[in-house]
């Protein structure tokens, strides 16, 4: 039962280590599926949205996780 | 394979490849831990053990993820891609930029050796049995990343057996040097992979997303190798960022 635990434990932590991280990546890519789907925005710029949202995910977490450690 | 170009298969196996090592790295130090303190039977026996059941896995869900449909199952990975990706590379930044130490594979293989030494019941073969499962659990533990990038970059478009064998050369590669250096792999730059593995992912991760919503990516393949490059500035940048103490004014 250890071994089930620990082998769920890291598949959780290979997706969701930083909650904040996971959870503001998968809100950018509802809200993409939400403008390309719903809303019929360009696909082009749906696209450009992700790639550059992401980018600007991947920078918020590493600086605050940066600044927390750093106290 | 068929109609598979080049800048697709070569981030794809190079990934699994990548990948691979550093999590076979990881894991090849836990086994040489328990081979040197416990004998090489236990050690082999926990490690093709965790071989068998990674294997299991890629062999059960390989073919089931051919049933699932192309858009669906781009976007599903795309977003787990971008999870992960995200996720190592955020890591990878934060090492190269001295905010969170290197991974020290000399100091693991110490405090597991200490750790086997000190554990297991009086009898030896308690202690032999409870080696093998700590081998096997490394393995297996560590070998879950690696199913899952093999699975990721090679279910898409059809690459699963060629990122396959990426990850299964990193293993007889870190196997080779494992077995002719007799010790801990301390001097592969680990978090210089993990950092390129990261940028490859999470490139990867947009990519399938944007295909999985109907994003028709300009220049199709190569705009992965863009990607990669802005994943890789930007990273770098935040990087010498926070060397030079940019985070800690951005409070």
């Amino acid at each position: 039962m250890s071994l089930i635990r620990e082998v769920i434990g890291e598949l959780a932590g290979m997706f969701l280590a930083d909650a904040r991280l996971s959870g503001a990546t998968l809100a950018l890519v509802a809200l993409v599926a939400v403008l390309l789907l719903a809303l019929h925005l360009p696909a082009l710029l749906g696209g450009a949205l992700l790639l550059f949202g992401c980018l600007a995910v991947l920078v918020e977490a590493t600086l605050r996780e940066a600044r927390r450690r750093r106290g | 394979m068929v109609g598979v170009t080049w800048s697709v298969a070569a981030p794809a196996v190079g990934s699994a490849f990548f990948a691979s090592l550093v999590e076979v790295v990881e894991a090849f130090t836990i086994v040489l831990a328990v081979g040197t303190l416990r004998g090489w039977r236990a050690a082999a026996l926990g490690t093709l053990g965790g071989f068998a059941v990674l294997t299991a896995l890629v062999v059960a869900l390989g073919p089931l993820l051919d049933r699932v449909p192309l858009h669906l199952l781009q976007l599903v990975i795309g977003v787990l891609l971008l999870l992960f990706g995200l996720g190592w590379l955020r890591k990878a930044i934060l090492r190269s930029a001295g905010v969170i130490p290197l991974h020290d594979e000399t100091a693991i293989f110490a405090a597991e050796t200490a750790q086997l030494a000190a554990a297991g019941g009086p009898r030896r073969r308690s202690q032999t049995w409870l080696a093998g499962l700590t081998a096997f659990k490394a393995v297996l533990l560590e070998g879950l990343e690696v199913v899952f990038i093999v699975i990721a970059v090679g279910a898409g478009r059809g690459l699963l057996w060629p990122a396959a064998t990426g990850a299964l050369a990193a293993c007889v590669a870190v196997l080779a040097v494992g077995v002719a250096v007799h010790r801990p792999l301390a001097r592969v730059p680990e978090n210089a992979l993990k950092f390129g593995v990261g940028i490859m992912l999470s490139a990867f991760g947009v990519f399938w997303t944007g295909e999985g919503l109907g994003v028709p990516w300009p220049g199709q393949d190569l705009a992965l190798a863009v990607f990669a490059l802005l994943f890789l500035t930007v990273g770098l940048l935040t990087a010498v960022t926070l060397r030079s103490g940019g985070g800690e004014r951005a409070r």
